[in-house]
C-alpha cells in the first residue's frame, strides 16, 4: 500500500514549494528565535528563583504559615496549579466533541487542544512541586502513601498521571499518519517520523483502525476528565474547616471553570498558529464560532454557580463567611473580585452578541478568550487565598498574603517553558494536522 | 491477536486499578489514626501503573501489525 501525500500547497493560507516541510517545520525564522531566546530566558530567571527557594527554603517567597503567622500557606502556586490543570481539559474536550458529536469544523484545532492538554498537565504537575518545601520527598511519598480517602489521591493519580498518560496516547495515536506522510520527505527529521510512524501504512483500514481507537479513547478519557477536575474542586471543596471552601459546588465549579480557561486558552494559541504557521486556510472562523459557542455555554454556566454562590455565602452568613464575604466584595479582595466578574460578563456579552447576530469575528472571539483567562485566574486565586487569610474559625487575627518576586518569577518560567515546549514542537511536527488530500 | 493482547491489557490494567483502590489503599477505613497509611505501601503507584497499562492498550491496538 502507498502512503498519503503531504499537500504541496496551503490551501489560501499561503504557498509551501515542494520540498519544504508544510506549517514552516524546520525553518528557524528571525521571530522564532527572538520568542525561543526570550521564553528561555524567562525559564532560566524562574529557574534560578526556584533554586534559591530550594536552597532557602519556602521563607524567600511570601508564603507564610496561618494563624500566628497571618499568612497564607497556599499562594501563587497553588492558584495556577489549579489554572494549569483547569487548561487541560480543552484538548480531551474538542477532541471528544470531534469523535464522538462529529463536529468536523474544529478537525484543524483538534491536535493543537491536545498538546494544549498534555504541556498544562506537565506545568500544573511542576506547580505543585514548586509550593513543596521537598518535592523530592513528595515524589516518592505520594507513590507509596497516597490513599484513596484523601483527594489527593485522585489529584496525583487521576489528574497528573492518569490524565496525562492518556492525553499522551491520544496525542501519539492521532498524529501517526502525519509522521507517516512526513517520513515519506528527505528532511532533518526524518528518522523521528520513521519512528513515530512505527510502521503506518496510510490504508482504508489503517484510518478505519485509529477512528475506533481515537473514539473510545476519547469516550474513555471524557469521565476521567470529570473525575480529575472534580477531585482538584474536592481538594478545597471537602475542607469543612475553611470558610469559603467546603461546598457541593466546588467539585461541578471546577469542571465548569476548567472548560473556561482551556477552551479560553484553546481559542488564543489557536489564533497565534494560524498567523506564525501560514494555515489561515485550515483553522477558518468556522472552527473560532464553534468554540466561541461552547465557550459562552460554559461561562454562562459558571456565572449562574457564581451567582449562586454569591447569594448562598451573603445570604445568612456565619461570623467566618461574614468575613470572608466582606474582604471578598467590598474589602481587600474586592478590585480583584469585581475585575474578574467584570471580564466574565464581558466576555459572555461579547459571546452573546455574536451568537444573536450570528457575525462572528476570529478578534472578538480571541479577545474573549483573553477576558476568560484573566477572570479564571483571579477567580483560582480568590478561592485559594482569601478562605485562608479571613474568617479564622480560631481566634486569630486577620491574614495578608502577597506574592513576592519568587513567586511571580517561577509562575512566570513556568508560562515561558509552557511556550518553549508549543513552540518547540511546531517546530518539529504539524501542530495542524495534515489534510487528507487522498482516499487510498 | 490484536484485540486478544489488548482486551488483556485493559482487563489487567483496570485489575490493577480495582485492586490498589479497594485492596491495599484501605478506602473503607476512615476513623482510625491506624488507617492513614495504605495497607500496601505504593498501593497509589499500583493504579497508576493500572492506568499505563489500560491506556497503553490502545497505543498497542493501533500499531500492531499482525502476523503474516
Amino acid at each position: 500500500m502507498t502512503a498519503g501525500t503531504i499537500p504541496t500547497t496551503e490551501p489560501k493560507g499561503g504557498h509551501q514549494s515542494t520540498g519544504e516541510l508544510p506549517q514552516k517545520i524546520g525553518q528557524l525564522s528571525p521571530s522564532w528565535i527572538v520568542f525561543f531566546v526570550a521564553m528561555l530566558a524567562v525559564t532560566a530567571v524562574g529557574f534560578y528563583a526556584y533554586l534559591l527557594q530550594v536552597n532557602n527554603g519556602l521563607i524567600v517567597t511570601g508564603l507564610r504559615g496561618l494563624g500566628t503567622m497571618a499568612g497564607a500557606t497556599w499562594g501563587l502556586y497553588v492558584a495556577y496549579y489549579v489554572y494549569f490543570i483547569g487548561v487541560s481539559f480543552a484538548g480531551i474536550t474538542v477532541a471528544a466533541l470531534i469523535r464522538i458529536f462529529r463536529i468536523e469544523k474544529l478537525e484543524p484545532v483538534a491536535r493543537i487542544g491536545e498538546l494544549l492538554t498534555v504541556v498544562s498537565l506537565i506545568l500544573g504537575a511542576l506547580a505543585i512541586m514548586a509550593d513543596l518545601e521537598h518535592p523530592w520527598r513528595a515524589i516518592v511519598n505520594l507513590f507509596k502513601y497516597g490513599r484513596p480517602q484523601s483527594p489527593f489521591f485522585g489529584t496525583f493519580t487521576m489528574v497528573i498521571a492518569g490524565y496525562l498518560f492518556a492525553s499522551l496516547v491520544y496525542l501519539y495515536v492521532t498524529s501517526r499518519r502525519d509522521a507517516a506522510l512526513l517520513a515519506e520527505r528527505d528532511s532533518r527529521f526524518k528518522r523521528l517520523y520513521r519512528f513515530l510512524a512505527a510502521g503506518y501504512t496510510d490504508t482504508r483500514a489503517q484510518r478505519r483502525l485509529d477512528r475506533r481507537v481515537t473514539f473510545w479513547l476519547a469516550i474513555t478519557i471524557l469521565p476521567l476528565l470529570v473525575i480529575a477536575h472534580s477531585t482538584v474542586g474536592f481538594v478545597f471543596g471537602l475542607q469543612a474547616g475553611r470558610p469559603g471552601w467546603f461546598g457541593a459546588l466546588q467539585a461541578p465549579g471546577f469542571v465548569v471553570l476548567a472548560g473556561v480557561s482551556g477552551i479560553g486558552n484553546l481559542i488564543m494559541l489557536a489564533a497565534i498558529v494560524r498567523s506564525a504557521t501560514r494555515t489561515k486556510g485550515r483553522i477558518t472562523i468556522d472552527a473560532f464560532s464553534w468554540l466561541g459557542k461552547l465557550l459562552l455555554g460554559l461561562l454562562i454556566t459558571y456565572l449562574y454557580f457564581t451567582a449562586v454562590e454569591i447569594l448562598t455565602i451573603t445570604y445568612q452568613p456565619g461570623a467566618s463567611e461574614l468575613t470572608l464575604s466582606e474582604a471578598l466584595l467590598s474589602g481587600t479582595y474586592a478590585w480583584i473580585f469585581w475585575g474578574a466578574i467584570a471580564s466574565l460578563v464581558i466576555a459572555a456579552v461579547l459571546l452573546i452578541w455574536q451568537a444573536l447576530t450570528r457575525r462572528w469575528s476570529i478578534g472578538l472571539v480571541v479577545a474573549t478568550g483573553v477576558l476568560v483567562n484573566i477572570g479564571a485566574v483571579a477567580k483560582r486565586y480568590l478561592i485559594v487565598v482569601p478562605s485562608q487569610t479571613h474568617g479564622q474559625l480560631l481566634p486569630y487575627s486577620t491574614g495578608t498574603y502577597t506574592p513576592n518576586w519568587v513567586e511571580w518569577a517561577i509562575v512566570f518560567g513556568l508560562f515561558a517553558l509552557g511556550a518553549l515546549m508549543i513552540g518547540v514542537f511546531m517546530k518539529i511536527f504539524p501542530i495542524v494536522p495534515l489534510e487528507e488530500t487522498d482516499t487510498p | 491477536m490484536r484485540r486478544y493482547v489488548t482486551t488483556i491489557m485493559i482487563v489487567a490494567g483496570l485489575g490493577l486499578m480495582i485492586l490498589s483502590y479497594t485492596a491495599m489503599a484501605t478506602p473503607q477505613c476512615n476513623t482510625s489514626v491506624a488507617c492513614s497509611n495504605p495497607k500496601v505501601s505504593f498501593a497509589a503507584g499500583v493504579f497508576i501503573l493500572g492506568i499505563v497499562i489500560a491506556f497503553s492498550s490502545a497505543v498497542f491496538y493501533s500499531v500492531y501489525k499482525g502476523t503474516k
